[in-house]
């Protein structure tokens, strides 16, 4: 049945994915909840929450709230708490609640940016979209309000930028230094990983173009990278206003691709019939990785699939590869035989008709999981 | 700009009066923070016993959640606990969904193939609500009727209505009364008792059983120790309930009114005469006398070994703990020890422990985990020993902590004895 969700669980929202991206950047970030969605984000979509803190608040709405559409009350309540707070700006993330009210967003923008005195943008996320949709609103919501005009001869000679990463696709607490350090081995003089905070920079250079100010300086970076789907309309978005180009890559394959090479051990891929399953990008370099491994001439003998529950990129695509929208869907892929499935180890469950080799690849956005080796919150249960 | 956390001390509060709560300290007023320390209020889902947990105390029962896929995301932590996994099943709407209610139309079909899928039928389905059906006005009683008639089981609603959580009737009120929906008029045995209010069993040397069997109850009901779905419907034989949690008022109420069982309350205490008043007061009322000496002298016992060793100790005391936060430190205070810090919501029936700690504690600060100047929170400010609640350890990490928000009940003299036990093991361990 649509909709329906026996045995997999919910994946991570597009009001997490929002989150994530506001995450290091300084600001206050209001949930427009009831209290549920915000504990949902902190207590199980943002594994920096344990580690960093962030300002992260629930609006608190009560139903009354919702049904006379008191918006002045909850920015009455944002500008109280801007008063005894630092912040450089105000983001308010749309959740079920407001969804339903059809809140307008644009007029909770003026009337914040007004009574509040800061930069207020806007996400209508609503609960029910994944987390790839709320990461994408959240660049162009930021891009929109921050992005400063550029000349030509602004633009920084071997400079980066990195579109896609958060942790719900990196699957890592250090991503933003593994992508820079892949990437600062490649030649890059300058990295921008967007929604990367002050503090991570090795220097007052890096630091003038991180947190805010990466979305302020968009137009002066001379390439962008595309690290995950949820990036890519912001890249097209800077390459049509400043003419930056774009590529796909995923910088953190090699230590990726390690993690399923020790898990394969000596195994011969060749003539394997393989389904990876992840985001699209990174789904497609281990694809090229396998290829890679088992040699150009025998790539015809090996059929690599992949699979991706969340945005599909057309031009990323091979034919056969699937976009899953349905728990039916996904468990009746398992009626074809592979040999060789790499995926997050929830995915194990409703894949009942698999015998083959599973290769964990752990997707926080799936599973709310870095792996087994690590362990990012607390768990809080029972005696 | 100040850059400190809001606090006040217990003599500001008093003299504030229940009438004047400060409004940094009433969440409805201000943005709520969801540090580390509170996520046990912001998602009631996440951790302890939720709506989602709760909904599922009958035995047998298995869940549908019907909402947007981020009311369901958490609850796969849930579903790694032992006696959850397979019990939640999930109808998600999509956009259109939000606004237009189509997907009430898809839930008795969802509830029949669930069951179907299943190879052990459940005993019922518990069809869990949430923020958009409050908001579209869903009437989750018919739906229910008409999954009930397509899947031919009982299904039952329960209300994860979040944007009701300071209202007269919020979620956890109504869980406990879904919980206890089921239950049918029975004849009354006259030596059977239910508790209500915990999800799960008291601790099992608790005194109130033992009372209880002085005063000739044979059966003593909790719904978290019934093995099968016959013995949970046996609740319905009850002669009383004994309401060990406010929140369990409304259940009580409605089981009486339905099923004509009275009942009474009995409050968790931590303050040793105050135990013994209230079951004299108990015995009273239901005509029978108790001889609770050696329950109250075991837990005297363990105050005082506690005290020889840590007299001046200082607590902090959070709220993430089966206590009332302001009845603990007035406890502990009474006892001998120091109250510096309790982190707190407050409402106006706290008042009657915040007078009496006034006089002996005036300068004890209440901070409240949700307000969003907790971000500022400096845990070397103030010299603490010892942390009791989940949530006072994330402000003391260094300290030695006793979580006590354990799932097994503390109650009585027992409570007493097995908190002053962990407090002194860990004491012990720290050093």
């Amino acid at each position: 049945m649509k909709g329906l969700r026996k045995i997999i669980y919910p994946f991570a929202p597009d009001q997490s994915g929002a989150a994530a991206v506001f995450y290091e950047l300084g600001g206050m970030i209001i949930i427009c909840d009831a209290g549920g969605c915000a504990g949902n984000i902190c207590g199980f979509d943002e594994p920096r929450w344990f580690r960093q803190k962030s300002a992260i608040f629930s609006a608190g709405l009560r139903d009354m709230d919702a049904i006379l559409g008191r918006d002045d009350l909850m920015i009455e309540k944002i500008r109280a708490a801007s008063e005894k707070l630092y912040a450089s700006f105000v983001a308010i993330i749309g959740t079920p609640v407001p969804a339903t009210i059809a809140t307008d967003y644009h007029a909770i923008r003026r009337m914040g940016e007004k009574r509040i005195g800061l930069p207020v943008v806007t996400v209508d996320t609503n609960g029910a979209l994944l987390y790839d949709n709320g990461i994408e609103k959240a660049y162009l919501a930021l891009l929109d309000r921050f992005a400063e005009d550029t000349s030509e001869t602004d633009v920084i000679p071997g400079s980066v930028g990195v579109l896609g990463a958060t942790p719900l696709d990196t699957d890592s607490l250090d991503a933003f230094a593994k992508i820079r350090k892949s990437l600062l081995d490649d030649g890059t003089s300058l990295v921008v990983c967007y929604g990367e905070g002050v503090s991570g920079q090795a220097n007052s250079d890096a630091e003038d173009y991180a947190g805010l100010n990466a979305f302020r300086y968009a137009g002066r970076m001379e390439k962008n990278i595309v690290t995950a789907p949820a990036g890519l309309k912001a890249a097209r978005l800077l390459k049509e206003r400043f003419g930056t180009p774009y590529e796909y890559a995923d910088p953190m394959i090699d230590e990726v691709w390690q993690g399923i090479k020790t898990q394969l051990g000596d195994d011969d891929l060749c003539g394997k019939k393989i389904l990876i399953i992840h985001q699209q990008i990174r789904a497609n370099a281990i694809r090229e990785r396998i290829r890679e491994e088992i040699g150009k001439d025998k790539t015809d003998e090996t059929q690599i699939k992949v699979a991706t529950w969340f945005k599909p990129i057309r031009e990323c695509r091979e034919a056969g590869d699937l976009h899953i929208r349905e728990e039916d869907e996904f468990i009746a892929l398992f009626e074809q035989d592979f040999d060789i499935v790499i995926a997050d180890r929830t995915f194990q469950k409703a894949a009942r008709a698999f015998d083959g080799f599973w290769v964990e690849l752990p997707h926080f956005a799936v599973s709310g999981d870095f792996g087994e080796e690590t362990v990012v919150a607390p768990r809080f249960y029972g005696e | 700009m100040n850059r400190e956390p809001y606090s006040i001390t217990i003599k500001e509060l008093n003299d504030a009066g229940r009438d004047h709560i400060p409004p940094e300290l009433l969440p409805s007023t201000h943005l709520i923070y969801s540090s580390p320390a509170t996520l046990a209020f912001n998602s009631p889902g996440a951790t302890g016993f939720g709506v989602k947990r709760a909904g599922l105390a009958i035995p047998g029962s298995v869940m549908l959640l019907v909402a947007p896929g981020c009311c369901g995301r958490n609850t796969k932590l849930l579903s790694e606990v032992r006696g959850y996994e397979d019990r939640f099943f999930f109808l998600l709407m999509d956009e259109s969904d939000i606004v237009n209610g189509e997907h009430l139309a898809k839930v008795p079909d969802a509830v029949a193939e669930i069951v179907d899928y299943l190879e052990e039928k459940p005993s019922m389905v518990m069809i869990c609500g949430t923020c958009v059906d409050a908001l579209l006005g869903t009437d989750w009683e018919r739906v229910c009727r008409k999954a009930e008639e397509k899947a031919g089981l009982p299904v039952r609603p329960c209300y994860m209505y979040a944007l009701t959580r300071e209202g007269r009737k919020p979620p956890m009120v109504l869980v406990r009364k879904a919980i206890y929906s089921l239950l049918e008029k029975r004849k009354r045995n006259s030596r059977t008792v239910n508790l209500l209010g915990h999800f799960s069993p008291l601790i099992d040397d608790c005194e109130i059983y033992d009372l209880l069997k002085q005063a000739g109850v044979r059966t003593i009901n909790e719904i978290s120790r019934c093995p099968d779905y016959d013995s949970y419907l046996a609740m319905a034989e009850a002669n009383f309930n004994i309401v060990l949690d406010p929140e369990a008022r409304t259940a009580a109420d409605d089981l009486n009114e339905r099923l004509g069982i009275p009942y009474l309350e009995l409050t968790r205490l931590y303050q040793i005469d105050r135990i013994e008043n209230q079951y004299r007061a108990f015995a009273g009322a239901i005509g029978a006398e108790f001889d609770d000496t050696k329950a109250r002298e075991e837990a005297e016992k363990e105050i005082e070994a506690f005290l020889q060793e840590y007299r001046n100790a200082s607590v902090a005391v959070g709220e993430m703990i089966n206590a009332n936060s302001f009845e603990l430190a007035l406890a502990l205070i009474r006892y001998g020890l120091r109250v510096p810090e309790i982190y707190t919501n407050i409402s106006a029936e706290d008042y009657v422990y915040i007078r009496r700690l006034a006089e002996l504690s005036p300068e004890t600060k209440v901070y409240t985990n949700l307000s969003p100047t907790m971000l500022y929170y400096d845990c070397g400010t103030e010299a603490v020993d010892l942390t009791i609640g989940k949530d006072a350890v994330y402000y003391h990490p260094d300290q030695p902590n006793v979580p006590w928000n354990s799932d097994r009940q503390p109650f009585g003299y027992a409570g007493v004895k097995k908190l002053f036990s962990e407090m002194r093991e860990a004491m012990k361990e720290h050093v």
